[in-house]
C-alpha cells in the first residue's frame, strides 16, 4: 500500500471514527433528552387525570346536591313525611340522575334498601351497602372511588353520598359518574401516549377488567401483568412491555377506594414511537451528515494525502530511477514542506555524491579492468611466446649441430612455433570474438530442444570425461513452449555453462539441467556436482577474463552474462562449496 | 255580631253545598276524546280481524252494538237486547224476549227478524225462530254456554241497512271512520237514555307517551297509561281508572329449556321471582302476584302454590352448572316497556339465585332464547272458557312441552278446569307472574254517574259519561 493510500486510509479512518463518535453521542444525549422529556409528559398526563378525577368528584358532589335540591326530591321528603311506602319513587332516580348528567344515581332508603336506581332501574329493595357504609351526618360526603354494581357487573365510578332528612327517615342519594373512555376523551394526550383504565371485576379476582382506553384499543394483554401487580401491591410501578408495534413503557398507577383497596388502575401507555422516530430521526439525520462528512473526509483526505505525499512520491520515483542508473534525476521545481524539503536537499546532495563516487568508481573499475585485461593478455600471451623464447634458443643451440640434427631440431622448432603462433592466433580471436559478440536476433526458439542439443553435442565427451563419467540428468518442463530468443546465443551460452560443469567435475558427477516456465518467465538451470565455488568467487566469476581455471580464458561465463543480459534476463550462481553449483538463468517468457 | 257570623255561615254552607251538588250534577253534550294504541279499520262485527285489531275493536264495538245479552257489571250474564231467556234442560232450545222498542240508529226499530237474521249468519246451523216478541234458538246440540256465546260482541246484533252500511243499537252511531280516527255520535233514540256525551272521538294509533302527552296538554281525555306512568299523572291530579286484572304475564320456556332435566332449574327461577315486589313497585299496586293463570276472581279457586314445593337448585347448585345451563335469555316483545321492566327485575330476582338472565327485545333476527315473557289476555267470561282462551295464546308448542292435557271443554266443572290449569303449571314450563289490569287515565274534566268509565270487564261505559264543559273547550 502506498504511503497515500495509508494515509488517505489514516485520515479517512479518523474522521469516521469521529463522524460516528458525534453520532451516537448525539443519538444517546437524544433518547436520554427525550426520555425525560416523555417522564415529563407521563407525569404532566396523571396530574391532569388526577385534576380531572378531583373536578369529576368535585361535580359529582355538586350535582348531588343539586338534585338534593330540586323540586322532585323536596316533593318526595315532605311526601315521605307521611310513611315508607317507596313504592311509588321507584322511577325517580333516573329523571333526577339525567338532569344532572349522573350516570350512577340510588336514592336509598335509611337500612340502605335502593328505593329507586337510575344506572338499574330493576335493582329497587336490593340493598346498597357503601352507600349506608359511612354516610355523611348531612349534606354530602367526599367524592370517592368505589365499584357500583351495575346491570353488567361492576362498573367503577366517581361517587358521593348526599344524606336528606325525610319525615320517614334518613334518605341517601348515592350517585357518580362512571369512570369510562368519557373522562379519558376529556384529556389531552400527548402523541404517542394512550391510558387504560382497569377495574377489579371482584376483589379476589385473579384478573382484571379494562374498562376503558383512549384509542378504542382492546387488546391490551400485555400490560395486564403489571395491572395485576399495582392492583396487588397498591403502588405505581412503571414497565417496558413488548407491544405489537414495538415496545412501550407503562406507567401504571393504582386508583383507591374510600377504604384504600385498589379499586382500579389506571395504566398510562407510551409507545415511545413518536420519541423512536424523532431519535431516529436525529440518527439518520447523524448517519446522513455523517455519511457526508465521510465523503468529505474522503475527498480532503485525499488531497491532504495527495498534497503531504506528491513530494515523497516523487522523492520515491526520484530514488527509484536513481536505482534504476538514472545518475541524472534531479527535485528542482518540488514543492514541499520543510521536512521533505530537506529530505530533497538530502537526496539531491546524495545523487550528486552518487553520481561523482560512481564516475570515480567507474575510472576506478576502467583502470583495473585494463589492468586486468593486460594482466590476462601478459598471461595468455606469455603463454605461447614461452615456448617460442625456448624454441628460439633451441635453434641457436643447435646451429652448431650437424644438418641431421639441426634440420632435424630445426623440424620441430618450426612446428613448435607454429603451434605457439596457432596458441596466439586462437587467443586474439577469443578476444576479438567477445569484442564482437552481436546484437540478439529474436525469434521462436524452444528452449528444451536447445537443451537437448546441447547436451547431445556434449553427451560422447561427458561418458569418456578422464576422470570419470558424467550422468546427465535432465528436468524439463514439457509444457514450457518457445520463447523470443536469439536460438544461437542461447545456445552459445548453454555450451558455456556445460563446457564450465563439466570443467568443474573432473572426477565425474552429474549434470543436471532442468527448465521451468511460468507466467513471465522461463527459467533454465544448469547444475553440477563439482567442487562448488567459493563465496568470495561469486562475485567476480560473470567478469571477463576471471578465471579459477589453469587453462581458461574468464570469457566463457562473462559471455553467458552478456548472452542473458542482452536477452534482459538474469543469472546468477548458489553454490555450496565441495557440494557443486547450480546456474539459474531467467529470461522473459 | 254572632247573628252576623251565623247568617255568613249560613251562605257559605249554602254555596259550598250548591257547588257540590254544580259539581256532581251531570252535562249533556261535548265530546270525549279517546286517544288508543290500536287501530280499528272494520266495524262489522261479525268480520274476523287479526288479533291485534280485536283486542281496540272490542273495546269500540260496545258502544255501537249490542247483543243479546251480556256481562253484567258484577259478572255473569246480564239482560241487554234480551230482557229474559229460558232454556230446556240440556241447554238444546233457548227462548229469548226481546227489548221492545230498541231503535236501530236510522231510527227504524230493531225487529225480531232482524235479530234472527243477525244470529242466522253467524250460526247458520242453529235453528232460530220469531215467535211472536221470542225468539227461539235451536242449538242442534247441548250448548250450556250459550249465553257466553251470545254475550260475545263479535256476536252483536248488526243490521244492514237499504244503503248498504250497517247500523246497531248502542249508545252511539258511527258517524265516521277512516282509519285513525273514528267519530261517534250520540244515539238519540237509545233504549237506555240519550248517551250524555254529545259525541265520542277516538284516535288510533297512538303510542302510549303520545297519549300522555296528549293527556298532559289536554288533547286528550282519556287514555290507555301503564302502571309505570301512574306517579305522574297522580302529581297532576289526573284520574288513574282500572279494571280487574284483564291480563297475565308468564315466563314461558322454550322446549330446549322444557325437559325434565331442567325441571329443578325451572322451578328455581320461578321461586327466585318476587312477584309482590313486581306489582308493588313496577306496577304501583296495580295488579296481583300471579301463581296461576286464572286470577282468582274469574278461577273461584285460591291460587296455587307450585312454585314453591319441590326440589331447588341452591346457589352453589346454580354455580356449579356449565355456563351456559346457568345462562338464560329471556326474550320479551320488543317496544313493550312493562314487560321490559318485569323482565329486568326478573334478571335481578334470579341473579340473587346464581343465574344470568339476559334480556333480549328483538326487532329482527336473534339468538334463541331460553324463555319469553308473554302477555296473556284474560277472557271475561267463565274458568274453562278462560282457561280455554289462555291456552289458545300459549299456543299448541308450549302447551305439548307443559301439558298433555287438553283445553277444558265448554261448560266444564271448575275442578276439571283446576286439573287442566294444574297439569299446565306443574312442569314448571309455564310460570306466571302478575295479572295486571287495564289502566286508563282521565282527565278532571271527565265524570260519570253510575259505574266508573271504565268497567270491572274493561269495557267502556261511556253512555253514563259527561264532560264540564266550562273547564276545556272542545275541540273537533
Amino acid at each position: 500500500m502506498t504511503l497515500r493510500n495509508r494515509l488517505f486510509a489514516l485520515v479517512s479512518a479518523a474522521v469516521i471514527l469521529a463522524v460516528v463518535l458525534v453520532t451516537v453521542t448525539v443519538s444517546a444525549s437524544s433518547r436520554r433528552a427525550f426520555a425525560e422529556v416523555e417522564a415529563q409528559r407521563t407525569a404532566a398526563f396523571v396530574t391532569q387525570f388526577r385534576r380531572s378525577f378531583a373536578s369529576e368528584g368535585a361535580r359529582v358532589v355538586l350535582a348531588l346536591e343539586r338534585i338534593a335540591a330540586s323540586d322532585a326530591m323536596l316533593r318526595i321528603r315532605a311526601e315521605l313525611t307521611g310513611g315508607t311506602d317507596y313504592a311509588p319513587y321507584v322511577n325517580e332516580a333516573l329523571p333526577l340522575a339525567s338532569s344532572q348528567e349522573l350516570g350512577l344515581l340510588d336514592l336509598v332508603a335509611a337500612d340502605g334498601t335502593i328505593v329507586s336506581s337510575a344506572h338499574w332501574p330493576a335493582r329497587f329493595g336490593r340493598r346498597n351497602a357503601w352507600a349506608i357504609e359511612r354516610p355523611p351526618a348531612s349534606g354530602s360526603s367526599r367524592d370517592f372511588l368505589q365499584l357500583v354494581e351495575v346491570p353488567e357487573g361492576n362498573a367503577l365510578g366517581v361517587v358521593a353520598v348526599h344524606r336528606l332528612e325525610t319525615g320517614a327517615g334518613p334518605l341517601y342519594l348515592a350517585g357518580g359518574r362512571r369512570l369510562d373512555r368519557e373522562l379519558l376523551d376529556a384529556l389531552t394526550l400527548p402523541p404517542g401516549m394512550r391510558a387504560l383504565l382497569f377495574q377489579d371485576v371482584e376483589p379476589h379476582s385473579p384478573r382484571q377488567r379494562l374498562i376503558a382506553t383512549s384509542d378504542g384499543v382492546v387488546s391490551n394483554a400485555a400490560v395486564e401483568p403489571l395491572v395485576a401487580q399495582v392492583r396487588q401491591e397498591g403502588r405505581e410501578q412503571t414497565a417496558v412491555v413488548g407491544g405489537p408495534g414495538g415496545d412501550e413503557t407503562v406507567h401504571a398507577i393504582p386508583l383507591a377506594g374510600r377504604d384504600g383497596r385498589v379499586q382500579g388502575v389506571l395504566a398510562v401507555v407510551s409507545s415511545g414511537r413518536e420519541l423512536v422516530a424523532l431519535v431516529d430521526r436525529i440518527r439518520w439525520s447523524g448517519v446522513a451528515f455523517g455519511g457526508l462528512g465521510i465523503a468529505l473526509g474522503f475527498v480532503l483526505s485525499y488531497l491532504v494525502a495527495a498534497r503531504v505525499t506528491r513530494p515523497v512520491e516523487r522523492l520515491a520515483v526520484a530514488a527509484r530511477d536513481l536505482a534504476d542508473g538514472d545518475w541524472n534525476v534531479r527535485l528542482e521545481g518540488m514543492r514541499a514542506t520543510r521536512e521533505i524539503a530537506v529530505l530533497a536537499d538530502a537526496f539531491e546532495t546524495m545523487g550528486r555524491q552518487l553520481v561523482d563516487q560512481r564516475e570515480r568508481l567507474v575510472q576506478t573499475e576502467r583502470v583495473a579492468a585494463w589492468r586486468e585485461l593486460a594482466r590476462r593478455l601478459a598471461h595468455e600471451l606469455k603463454n605461447p611466446l614461452f615456448p617460442m623464447r625456448i624454441t628460439l634458443d633451441n635453434l641457436r643451440r643447435a646451429r652448431p649441430f650437424p644438418k641431421v640434427d639441426f634440420d632435424e631440431v630445426f623440424d620441430e622448432s618450426i612446428e613448435t612455433l607454429g603451434a605457439s603462433l596457432g596458441n596466439l592466433n586462437t587467443v586474439i580471436g577469443r578476444f576479438s570474438d567477445f569484442a564482437r559478440m552481436p546484437t540478439p536476433e529474436f525469434s521462436r526458439v524452444v528452449p528444451n530442444d536447445i537443451v537437448h542439443e546441447v547436451v547431445g553435442l556434449f553427451r560422447s565427451q561427458l561418458e569418456t570425461n578422464p576422470g570419470g563419467a558424467i550422468r546427465v540428468s535432465l528436468d524439463l518442463d514439457s509444457d514450457a513452449g518457445a520463447i523470443q530468443a536469439d536460438g544461437e546465443q542461447l545456445r552459445r551460452a548453454l555450451q558455456n555453462l556445460v563446457l564450465n560443469a563439466i570443467d568443474a567435475m573432473t572426477g565425474g558427477g552429474e549434470l543436471g539441467v532442468r527448465t521451468r516456465r511460468s507466467a513471465d518467465v522461463f527459467r533454465i538451470e544448469v547444475s553440477d556436482t563439482g567442487q562448488g565455488i567459493e563465496p568470495g568467487e561469486r562475485d567476480r566469476l560473470f567478469t571477463p577474463y576471471y578465471t579459477t581455471k589453469q587453462h581458461g580464458t574468464g570469457l566463457g561465463l562473462a559471455i553467458v552474462q552478456s548472452v542473458v543480459s542482452d536477452h534482459r534476463g538474469k543469472i546468477w550462481v548458489e553454490s555450496t562449496p565441495g557440494r557443486g553449483a547450480t546456474f539459474h538463468i531467467e529470461l522473459p517468457a | 255580631m254572632p247573628r252576623t257570623i251565623s247568617l255568613w255561615l249560613v251562605l257559605v254552607s249554602v254555596a259550598a253545598a250548591s257547588a257540590a251538588v254544580d259539581a256532581a250534577r251531570p252535562y249533556y253534550g261535548g265530546t270525549l276524546r279517546i286517544e288508543s294504541q290500536g287501530v280499528v279499520r272494520v266495524l262489522d262485527p261479525a268480520v274476523p280481524v287479526d288479533p291485534a285489531d280485536a283486542a281496540p275493536r272490542d273495546l269500540v264495538l260496545p258502544l255501537v252494538f249490542e247483543t243479546l245479552v251480556g256481562i253484567a257489571p258484577a259478572g255473569g250474564i246480564g239482560p241487554a237486547l234480551a230482557t229474559s231467556w229460558d232454556s230446556d234442560a240440556q241447554g238444546a232450545r233457548w227462548r229469548f224476549v226481546l227489548r221492545s222498542g230498541v231503535r236501530l240508529h236510522d231510527g227504524s226499530t230493531l225487529e225480531l227478524a232482524q235479530v234472527a237474521a243477525a244470529l242466522r249468519q253467524r250460526y247458520p246451523d242453529w235453528l232460530i225462530a220469531v215467535d211472536g216478541t221470542s225468539l227461539d234458538i235451536h242449538t242442534g246440540a247441548a250448548r250450556a254456554d250459550l249465553l257466553w256465546d251470545l254475550a260475545d260482541i263479535r256476536n252483536a246484533i248488526a243490521v244492514r241497512g237499504p244503503s248498504g252500511g250497517i247500523v246497531g243499537t248502542g249508545p252511539f252511531r258511527v258517524e265516521r271512520l277512516d282509519g285513525v280516527h273514528l267519530s261517534l255520535a250520540a244515539h238519540d233514540g237509545y233504549w237506555g237514555s240519550r248517551p250524555f256525551l254529545d259525541a265520542v272521538r277516538i284516535e288510533f294509533g297512538r303510542t302510549l307517551s303520545s297519549q300522555l302527552t296528549s293527556l298532559e296538554t289536554a288533547r286528550a281525555d282519556m287514555i290507555a297509561v301503564r302502571p309505570t306512568d301512574v306517579r305522574r299523572l297522580t302529581q297532576q291530579q289526573l284520574r288513574v281508572v282500572a279494571s280487574r286484572p284483564l291480563e297475565g304475564f308468564a315466563l314461558v320456556f322454550e322446549p330446549h329449556r322444557g325437559a325434565a332435566a331442567d325441571m329443578a332449574l325451572r322451578r328455581t327461577v320461578s321461586a327466585a321471582i318476587d312477584r309482590a315486589a313486581v306489582v308493588r313497585v313496577l306496577l304501583q299496586g296495580y295488579g296481583e302476584p300471579a301463581t296461576s293463570l286464572l286470577p282468582t276472581w274469574l278461577s273461584g279457586y285460591a291460587p296455587f302454590v307450585l312454585a314453591e314445593g319441590g326440589a331447588r337448585l341452591s346457589r352453589a347448585a346454580v354455580s356449579a352448572l356449565p355456563v351456559e345451563r346457568r345462562t338464560l335469555v329471556l326474550r320479551i316483545p320488543a317496544g313493550d316497556s312493562v314487560a321490559q321492566a318485569m323482565a329486568d327485575r326478573i334478571a335481578v330476582d334470579a341473579r340473587d339465585a346464581g343465574l344470568t338472565v339476559t334480556v333480549q327485545a328483538p326487532t329482527g333476527l336473534a339468538p334463541r332464547a331460553d324463555m319469553r315473557l308473554i302477555r296473556v289476555p284474560l277472557s271475561v267470561t267463565t274458568p274453562d272458557r278462560g282457561l280455554a282462551g289462555v291456552m289458545g295464546t300459549l299456543g299448541p308448542r308450549t302447551l305439548a312441552s307443559a301439558t298433555r292435557e287438553a283445553a277444558p271443554a265448554p261448560g266444564s266443572s271448575l275442578d276439571a278446569v283446576a286439573r287442566v290449569e294444574r297439569s299446565l303449571l306443574e312442569q314448571h314450563v309455564i310460570v306466571p307472574i302478575v295479572h295486571v289490569p287495564a289502566l286508563y287515565a282521565v282527565r278532571e274534566r271527565v265524570d260519570w254517574l253510575e259505574g266508573p268509565v271504565v268497567l270491572p270487564s274493561g269495557r267502556w261505559n261511556l253512555e253514563d259519561v259527561w264532560v264540564e264543559p266550562d273547564r276545556v273547550a272542545d275541540r273537533p
